[in-house]
């Protein structure tokens, strides 16, 4: 009864989140990434080159990170076939834990492990979400701090704004 | 014998130690504030402190989360000593302002071996030494700071032998008074000129600070809050439930050459004096002589250290600067709310430890 009453107070706090905004960018250089997938294949920002990038940092026990999480899936899917990939970068915990919510998050996303996280360190994503839009050329454009419908027209004029 | 098998003899000899200190092993713990803003008028702000921004060997942030309903919320830092706070911002009219941040972060226990030179300390630049050396607003380094703390440190050489001198001093003579507010502003040169010694964390920590400082030593206060039950056997040093919104407890740190930074707290001693049951135990009591040797030079780690600032500037605040920021803060239509008062403000913190 506790934890049914502690998780509807959860989502109801949740629900009533406004939205944050996308704000432009002025915190210098793009970090590094280098981070391995679940299988263990390592992927570095740097291959994306020449593709818009969403890199968000998130972790299972975030509830707005959870939460924003199919609005980005969504976003993924208006922008299908064109060049916007979505690298999601877990903070902190072993691959089950992660694995274990991914299985359960229809999204194709390029998602990564920072179990130390110095990376998501390194991008000052210290609360969670933490997301940055890359442009093609490497630069971050924008950032964004909590929770966000990255499905809004507005958002997704933003990001159709950094392709070109 | 070097100092920590010392140490550990003397702590194995009585019975409050029921292990020795232990340098391995994480612990994670998972801490959560929720802060509501009853009686809004005008526009309502939040500051809440988070883990310390920099990884080090005994405490390692995991991340943070925040929920709510704020319509800002950002990261923000103070600029000269970069204290970390997440700050939201709700806007005239917006009914019951609220915000939770969730915290997790690994910690281990912590001790410095001050009978061996330690080859990966870090050496203090010139800069941080100026820095740690220096006064700030409520801890003044010279007129009787600096004369009480060269009395207490006379015919001491190193900086280590000048830290325990005036750690004994504090230890010797101040006392926890129970009916200070909170943990205490650290009015050291008011505590020095009444000969009123008495106080909490805030207080008695920050009077090794300053007396350090002013003998030249670079020491530190360290602003968190406790997690965990002690395991040590010392219920007056941990927190035995998990809501632990009036745990926040500060310590202290002096550097000293080929050492590094050592933790030190003399007010913890004083704590088990006045609250270790059955409570107002002698200083030779040897649950005190064993928290007295164990506390200069090392940390149990049932606590999460937030900052090292002074003089905290909260951004987008009218309001007069903080001597510390260990609690949430919060003001609604420019008036400040009492942070020492959970109940009233109103905020809640609880704590909890992750398992695998």
């Amino acid at each position: 009864m506790l934890r049914a009453l502690s998780g509807a107070l959860l989502l109801a706090w949740a629900i009533t989140a406004p939205a944050q905004a996308l704000r432009p960018w002025s915190g210098g250089a793009t970090p590094p990434i280098e981070l391995q997938d679940f299988d263990g294949a390592a992927h570095r920002l740097a291959d994306f080159h020449g593709k818009t990038v969403l890199v968000n940092f998130w972790a299972t026990w975030c509830v707005p990170c959870r939460e924003e999480m199919p609005s980005i899936e969504r976003l993924r899917r208006s922008l299908d076939g064109k060049p916007f990939a979505v690298l999601a970068v877990n903070v902190g915990e072993n691959a089950r834990a992660a694995r274990s919510f991914v299985d359960a998050m229809p999204a194709r996303f390029t998602w990564l492990l920072d179990r130390d996280t110095q990376t998501a360190k390194s991008w000052r994503a210290r609360v969670l979400p933490a997301s940055y839009v890359v442009g093609p050329d490497g630069r971050i454009r924008y950032s964004a701090l909590g929770a966000l419908d990255w499905s809004s027209d507005e958002v997704r004029k933003v990001i159709e704004g950094v392709m070109k | 014998m070097d100092r920590r098998a010392f140490v550990t003899s003397a702590a194995a000899a009585v019975l409050p130690w029921r292990i020795a200190f232990s340098q391995s092993g994480w612990r994670t713990f998972e801490v959560t504030t929720r802060a509501e803003v009853d009686f809004a008028e005008g526009v309502s702000r939040v500051w809440l402190p988070l883990p310390l921004i920099d990884d080090n060997e005994w405490q390692r942030s995991l991340g943070s989360a925040w929920t709510g309903n704020a319509a800002r919320a950002d990261i923000a830092r103070d600029g000269k000593y970069g204290v970390a706070m997440l700050y939201a911002e709700w806007p005239a009219g917006q009914p019951a302002p609220r915000i939770e941040l969730t915290s997790r972060f690994s910690t281990r226990d912590r001790a410095v071996d001050l009978g061996r030179a330690d080859p990966q300390a870090k050496a203090l630049s010139a800069a941080d030494f100026s820095f740690y050396t220096a006064p700030t607003e409520w801890i003044p380094t010279d007129g009787i700071v600096r004369d009480t703390a060269r009395g207490i440190v006379k015919g001491a050489r190193s900086d280590v032998e000048k830290a325990r001198a005036i750690y004994e001093w504090v230890v010797e003579n101040t006392f926890r008074d129970p009916k200070v507010r909170g943990c205490g502003w650290g009015d050291i040169k008011a505590m020095l000129e009444t000969g009123n010694l008495g106080g909490k964390c805030g207080d008695l920590n920050g009077l090794f600070v300053g007396l350090a400082r002013s003998v030249g030593v670079p020491a530190r206060d360290v602003y968190g809050i406790r997690v965990a039950a002690s395991a040590h056997g010392y219920r007056s040093l941990g927190v035995g439930t998990p809501m632990i919104s009036r745990a926040q407890h500060c310590r202290a740190e002096f550097y000293a050459q080929g050492a590094g930074w050592v933790p030190v707290d003399p007010a913890d001693v004083r704590k088990v004096v006045l609250e270790e049951p059955p409570g107002q135990l002698a200083v030779g009591d040897p649950k005190v002589v064993a928290a007295r040797k164990r506390l200069f030079g090392s940390w149990e780690m049932n606590w999460l250290a937030y900052n090292m600032g002074h003089d905290i500037a909260l951004p987008q605040s009218k309001g007069p600067k903080l001597p510390y920021l260990m609690y949430p803060n919060g003001e609604t239509g420019n008036e400040r709310l009492d942070q020492l008062d959970p109940d009233a403000f109103k905020y809640s913190i609880t704590a909890r430890e992750l398992t695998a």
